[in-house]
Parts: C-alpha cells; sequence; structure tokens
C-alpha cells in the first residue's frame, strides 16, 4: 500500500479508496486537491483529513451527526452537481456521502465545530468539497459540549 | 449599517471607484452586481468566514498535543466501554 506523511500518525499506509479529490480545494487552502480520509478506532468517533500534499495539515473532525444527531443538510445545487450527485434533492447520509464538521482544537477557546460548511465527500466518487450552507440555521462555531460529543459514540 | 432602498436597475457608488447595481430581485434573492479596481477584493462574507474558520482549524494541536486537545471533547470519566 502507498504511504502518505502525516501530521498526526507519522507515515501511513492508505487504502486508495480513503483519498478523496478535492477540485478546489477547500477556502483558504486552494492548493491542497487531494486529502485521505483517516479512522483510527482509538480517536473515534473523531476522524481527520489528513493532506496529501502537506504533512502539517490535518484538519480534525467529526461526522456531523455526532455533533447534532438531527442536523439537516443543505447541499446548494451548484455544490451537489459539483460533486456528481444528483441535484434534485440531498443525498443519503452514510450511503452515498460522508458529511463532516471540522473542528477548532484549541487551548484557550472551547472547542467548535463549523456546521455552516461541513465537508461533503461523495462515497462513490471520492469526490468531495466544502459545502457552505446557503442558509444562517446552523453556526460556523457551534460550541462542542464535552459530555454531548462523548456521549454519542454509539 | 446604513440602509438604502434601491430599485433593479439602480445603483450605489461607495467612495470614487465601487459601485454596486441592484441588478434583479427574485423569490430566490437579489442579484448584484458590483463594480470595482482589479485590486479590491470581493468575497461572498460566508466564504470568507469559512477561509478563516478553516485556517483556524488548521492550526490545532501538534502531533504532541492531540491527545490531550481530544480529552476536551470527552467526559472526564468514563466507564463503559464506547459502544460498537
Amino acid at each position: 500500500m502507498p504511504a502518505v506523511e502525516t501530521k498526526y500518525f507519522g507515515s501511513l499506509s492508505y487504502a486508495e479508496d480513503s483519498v478523496f479529490h478535492f477540485p478546489h480545494g477547500v477556502p483558504g487552502f486552494e492548493q491542497e486537491k487531494a486529502f485521505v480520509l483517516i479512522e483510527s478506532p482509538e480517536k473515534a468517533p473523531l476522524v481527520f483529513l489528513q493532506s496529501m500534499t502537506r504533512a502539517s495539515l490535518c484538519f480534525v473532525a467529526f461526522p456531523i451527526l455526532v455533533v447534532d444527531q438531527s442536523y439537516q443538510l443543505a447541499i446548494a445545487p451548484e455544490d451537489l452537481d459539483e460533486l456528481g450527485l444528483d441535484t434534485g434533492r440531498q443525498p443519503a447520509l452514510g450511503a452515498e456521502v460522508m458529511v463532516l464538521a471540522l473542528i477548532s482544537l484549541h487551548d484557550q477557546i472551547p472547542p467548535s465545530a463549523n456546521l455552516m460548511a461541513p465537508v461533503v465527500l461523495n462515497l462513490q466518487s471520492r469526490r468531495g468539497l466544502q459545502a457552505i450552507r446557503r442558509d444562517t440555521r446552523y453556526s460556523h462555531q457551534h460550541t462542542l459540549a464535552p459530555e454531548a460529543a462523548g456521549e454519542k459514540t454509539c | 449599517m446604513l440602509v438604502l432602498r434601491r430599485r433593479a436597475g439602480e445603483s450605489v457608488l461607495i467612495g470614487d471607484e465601487i459601485e454596486v447595481e441592484l441588478l434583479a430581485i427574485s423569490h430566490q434573492g437579489a442579484k448584484i452586481g458590483i463594480r470595482a479596481p482589479k485590486e479590491t477584493v470581493v468575497l461572498r462574507k460566508e466564504l470568507k468566514i469559512t477561509q478563516d474558520q478553516n485556517t483556524r482549524a488548521a492550526s490545532g494541536p501538534s502531533a504532541q498535543d492531540l491527545e490531550q486537545a481530544i480529552q476536551k471533547l470527552r467526559p472526564n470519566s468514563r466507564t463503559d466501554p464506547p459502544a460498537r
């Protein structure tokens, strides 16, 4: 298996089907076109999006339902099109797409999740993008309560 | 915040070089056109927010500090093994 230099796991072997292509990168990191999804059992339900080209860039994320189990997707038609998905409906979580909330973890401030702009991974085409919501229903800095985040591992 | 009422086809000038024109209004929203010098950065605000938030997320814990940082997301004492 090929290996990638990672921020948190040293040199890591990965399966080809855990690599996702981001044709436009993500906002602020437009040059990063490929990320490998790392799911480590000891760190579950946390997952990691490691840049394939920059070892120092690794996003820490939660599957969106871990943060909010009643989260409602609202991916814009343009983004669905970009992902190669049916633009007439929202995709099925888990079956067609994996949706991740990027986490900010810093010493001085409470951890937060970006529910306004989740990362959407098309599980079939292995394409990904960060889908910024057009509505204002969810915060880009949703504070994570420690109890809540830990309890929803099932 | 300065609030102005404009009809489709009408414009607002900001300084000498920036013009914001309300092109059309529909039930989906207002379509606006912006004329500004090349060096002026024009961004949808939510894109800028996402850039900033991504930059913050990317400057998370170092490899050494990861475990400690993750603890902040977990309950202090865990008696049961995590459910499968």
